[in-house]
């Protein structure tokens, strides 16, 4: 109970996060990934940025870096879930495999499907005549199930150059510049 | 001066030692969540002693007694073993404060709100935590991407090395050669 009850204490400090995901459910490029807090806990990384930050986030940068800038005027939602399956991806594939199927009802098109052992690589568009409403991309493995859903338009080729400004290194821990 | 300041911080640390433990009444654990939504640094020092109240629960080591484990908790900061310092904690706890950081600031909305129809301008404070989670979550596209890549690319040198093979092998069949 004790232990219920600081979980729940700190879960109540990040309740404005879910009202941000609440706020993006409406957007056609949103996509439901269900839950695999039961299965996995927390997820270890959990991110949902709505579309009036990303505006803000390319306001600033729009005299440092204006084709940073133009690409997050561009997003209305980013959202990202990373679970450690430990060992144990099943239910995490289980859970792609449903995804897959809500999405391919839903007019998502297949971009990228890797089929391999004990490991998938999933990435889905949906587009709306020449726009694209949103991008899907699912992988999971034997170490991690990573769920990212971006709403808005997102060209791969910009995507390129903005990585090199960010300077992100996901692989052994967190480390990041953003300058 | 320091003194002062460190008599603060072990205060601090005994609240939230207490809270961590069950032993503050509903009233002072109200008190503390107040203060901690007004206290990003208050509500990370909540957050991480949580996640490494956890982390050792996970190591499955037997509990000290109490008595041992109030004296612990008084032992200074910088005389405490590696595993208890805030750098490692905040290294542990990292990713779930990225998100917790952002969910405070939000909560420390400058007061009066603004009018309904017009949303809340973030501060800049959230805009750069904002920043900091897209390039996560950018970190992640371009994982994701890259590990798509990888296996696309193994799968193709793999039909390649049989294509070719294969067709080396016909030939040399056709020519007759073995």
């Amino acid at each position: 109970m004790k232990r219920f009850l600081i979980a729940l204490f700190c879960t109540t400090l990040a309740l404005p996060a879910v009202a941000q995901e609440d706020a993006l459910r409406d957007l056609p490029g949103f996509v439901d990934f269900g839950g695999l807090n039961e299965i996995y806990g927390e997820p270890k990384v959990n991110i949902s940025i709505g579309g009036a930050l990303l505006r803000f986030v390319g306001a600033m940068a729009k005299n440092e870096d204006p084709e940073a800038a133009a690409i997050f005027s561009k997003l209305k939602g980013v959202r990202v879930s990373v679970y450690a399956t430990g060992g144990n991806a099943a239910a995490a594939l289980d859970q792609v495999s449903s995804v897959k199927k809500s999405l391919s009802a839903l007019q998502w098109a297949p971009i990228v499907q890797v089929n391999d052992e004990g490991e998938q690589v999933q990435i889905f568009m949906k587009m709306n005549g020449e726009v694209m409403d949103g991008l899907t991309l699912m992988a999971v493995d034997d170490e991690e199930a990573v769920f990212i859903n971006v709403i808005g338009q997102l060209d791969p080729n910009e995507l390129a150059g903005l990585m090199d400004d960010f300077d992100v290194d996901i692989g052994g821990g967190l480390d990041i510049n953003v300058d | 001066m320091t003194d002062y300041k460190d008599s603060d911080t072990d205060m601090r640390e005994e609240r939230i030692n207490a809270l961590l433990d069950g032993e503050l009444d509903d009233e002072q654990a109200e008190q503390l969540k107040r203060e901690a939504m007004g206290d990003q640094a208050l509500a990370r020092s909540i957050i991480e002693a949580y996640q490494l109240q956890r982390a050792m629960e996970g190591m499955r080591v037997e509990k000290a007694p109490a008595s041992l484990r109030r004296r612990l908790k008084r032992i200074p900061r910088e005389q405490r073993p590696a595993y208890l310092q805030p750098g490692w904690v905040t290294a542990f706890a990292v990713v779930p404060l990225l998100v917790i950081a952002v969910a405070l600031m939000q909560r420390r909305a400058p007061e009066p709100s603004p009018a309904p129809s017009q949303p809340r301008e973030p501060t800049a404070a959230e805009v750069a935590q904002a920043r900091q989670d897209l390039a996560v979550a950018f970190a992640y596209i371009d994982r994701v991407g890259e590990r798509a890549g990888n296996e696309i690319e193994l799968e193709l040198a793999g039909e390649m090395t049989d294509a070719v093979a294969g067709s080396v092998f016909r030939t040399i069949q056709h020519q007759k050669i073995l």
